[in-house]
């Protein structure tokens, strides 16, 4: 089996110098570019088969070098790290097609268990579901762009959190998502409440999806650990 | 500046003075109603400086109001920067304990320690590391909230309310006090707010976590909900040791720990995000302490209907 190359792209000398060892420990073969530029230019010579990559960072960021790898058709997993963590930021990650994005500052453990967890998703030289401008399962359909959930051809009513929630859970289909990391995820935020702000949000979902936590459909609990969604999801152009 | 705009009053005067002078060939005018001789120059004149003396009173008021406004601004300008310099000096002390305990722990790692105190001090300044990623999260909570784009649903205060005393009841510390909520219900329950439950519940959790934390055990909390026709009002009070007067108005800046607040874990930015996430709902805090008897802080907000209008 070959190691799996990771490009981590980061301006700050400091955080590569000590995520690239970490990385290689946990057995990935890693490059490093200081901007996006370099970044564009290093995919198109090496090919990695993943990239972590900073949003803020001089002559092109993150977010724009995103843009123009999946103009160009590479698919290559993306995962962004966000920094300045305003909630726009975040959704626009994932409106340009970044498969995962992690706050800093983070834990590096996480890093790779998130690294591990878009691989397992990901499909070589396929458009990631985080790409997808629809996402449908059954007859539910969730537009990402209008921000707007339907049933068959009824419209849910939904509050944005829910929907944002909505949104992680399924482009990260049949992922173990704890309720920390929807929280750091979809709100941004801890919360004192932590686990509660999460279930209160659930229930929301579930109630207006009519999904039975006993037999769910759509969310299933993890018991003592969060969340998965195990509908089937597929990306609609 | 000021003053040389005040001279404008002066030109009808100076204008009627020239106008007399002009007039001073010219013979006095017949008056035929009451036989007074007054020549074209005088009544020139006496325009003149009426006209001035009125430009003159209008001035006055105007120039006065904008005088005490620059002072004002320059007050506010003043406090501002002294508020600012204040954060920088809190900030500053907040991040330069963490760090001393960092690279001393850092010193002790290099210098090759037995594998026990090796432990200790990675553990040591691991939590140090965490301490400065909360007080970073903190921070950018703060921050974001000024952006940050508000849900705006109706939010039933009083289950929120229960919600977040069950929570503080969940705490450690919690089973010595009595803590207590207290939910109208004559002649009409507390109405529903329109805003962000995840922030409301937030800046409400945070009040009591304060009253918690800065009470002693044997002390009592209460909650209090009620709604005076313009509001609804959240209040959590405490039967707690109280803040010093002169430290009451300063309880609102950013990173500020009074006195009382030395040795009690936390960042000093709980009031803080609470009066924000209060302002970004149209609301207002306010807090009035008495030492020796206790403190309560006050939350106003628009009930939902007003906020829908807003």
């Amino acid at each position: 089996m070959t190691s799996t190359k990771i490009l981590l792209v980061d301006d700050e000398q400091a955080i590569t110098a000590n995520l690239s060892p970490f990385l290689e420990r946990a057995g990935f073969v890693v490059t490093v570019a200081a901007d996006g530029k370099e970044a564009v230019r290093q995919v198109g010579d090496s090919g990695p088969d993943l990239i972590i990559m900073d949003i803020l960072m001089p002559r092109l960021d993150g977010r724009e070098a995103l843009r123009r790898l999946r103009q160009a058709g590479d698919w290559t997993p993306v995962i962004l790290l966000t920094q300045v963590g305003e909630s726009t930021e975040r959704a626009m990650a994932l409106e340009e097609g970044a498969d995962d994005y992690l706050n800093k500052p983070f834990d590096p453990h996480e890093l790779v268990a998130r690294i591990r967890a878009v691989l397992r998703r990901s499909r070589p030289g396929q458009p990631s579901l985080a790409a997808a401008r629809r996402l449908a399962c059954g007859d539910l359909m969730l537009d990402r762009q209008s921000r707007r959930v339907y049933r068959g051809h009824a419209e849910l009513r939904l509050t944005p959190k829910a929907i944002a929630l909505l949104e992680y859970l399924m482009t990260h289909a049949d992922e173990l998502l704890t309720r920390e990391r929807l929280l750091d995820t979809v709100w941004g935020w801890d919360y004192p409440t932590g686990t509660r702000t999460v279930d209160t949000r659930i229930a929301e979902l579930r109630r207006v999806l009519e999904d039975d936590p006993a037999q769910p459909r759509y969310i299933e609990t993890v018991p003592g650990l969060g969340y998965r969604f195990v509908g089937d999801v597929e990306g609609v152009p | 500046m000021r003053w040389r705009r005040c001279t404008v009053a002066l030109i009808p005067l100076v204008a009627g003075l020239v106008a007399s002078l002009l007039f001073t060939q010219i013979a006095a005018l017949p008056n035929p109603i009451i036989y007074v001789h007054i020549d074209a120059g005088t009544v020139a004149s006496l325009v003149g400086l009426a006209l001035s003396i009125l430009a003159g009173i209008g001035l006055v008021p105007w120039e006065w109001a904008r005088w005490r406004g620059a002072q004002r601004e320059a007050g506010i300008r003043a406090r501002a920067a002294e508020e600012r310099l204040r954060f920088l000096q809190r900030l500053d002390h907040e991040l330069k304990n963490p760090l001393t305990a960092m690279r001393a722990g850092l010193a002790n790692l290099a210098n090759g320690l037995g594998p026990e105190a090796q432990g200790q001090a990675l553990a040591s300044v691991e939590a140090q590391v965490v301490r400065l990623s909360q007080l970073t999260a903190d921070l950018r909570k703060l921050a974001e909230l000024e952006t940050r784009s508000l849900e705006r649903v109706p939010v039933d205060i009083a289950e929120l309310l229960q919600e977040a005393v069950a929570l503080a009841q969940e705490q450690p510390g919690a089973a010595s006090r009595q803590l207590t909520l207290v939910l109208p219900q004559a002649p009409w329950p507390v109405p529903d707010i329109l805003g962000d439950w995840d922030l409301l519940f937030l800046a409400i959790y945070n009040l009591l976590d304060n009253a918690q934390k800065f009470t002693r055990p044997g002390d009592t909390v209460e909650v209090r909900a009620s709604e005076d026709g313009t509001h609804v009002v959240v209040e959590v009070a405490d039967t707690g040791p109280g803040i010093p007067e002169e430290e009451v108005p300063r309880v609102w800046e950013e990173l500020y720990r009074g006195q009382g607040a030395r040795g009690v874990p936390g960042s000093g930015l709980g009031l803080a995000l609470a009066r924000a996430i209060a302002e970004r709902h149209g609301g207002r805090m306010a807090l009035r302490s008495r030492v020796g008897q206790g403190t309560v802080v006050t939350m106003r907000l628009p009930p939902g209907d007003i906020a829908h209008r807003r």
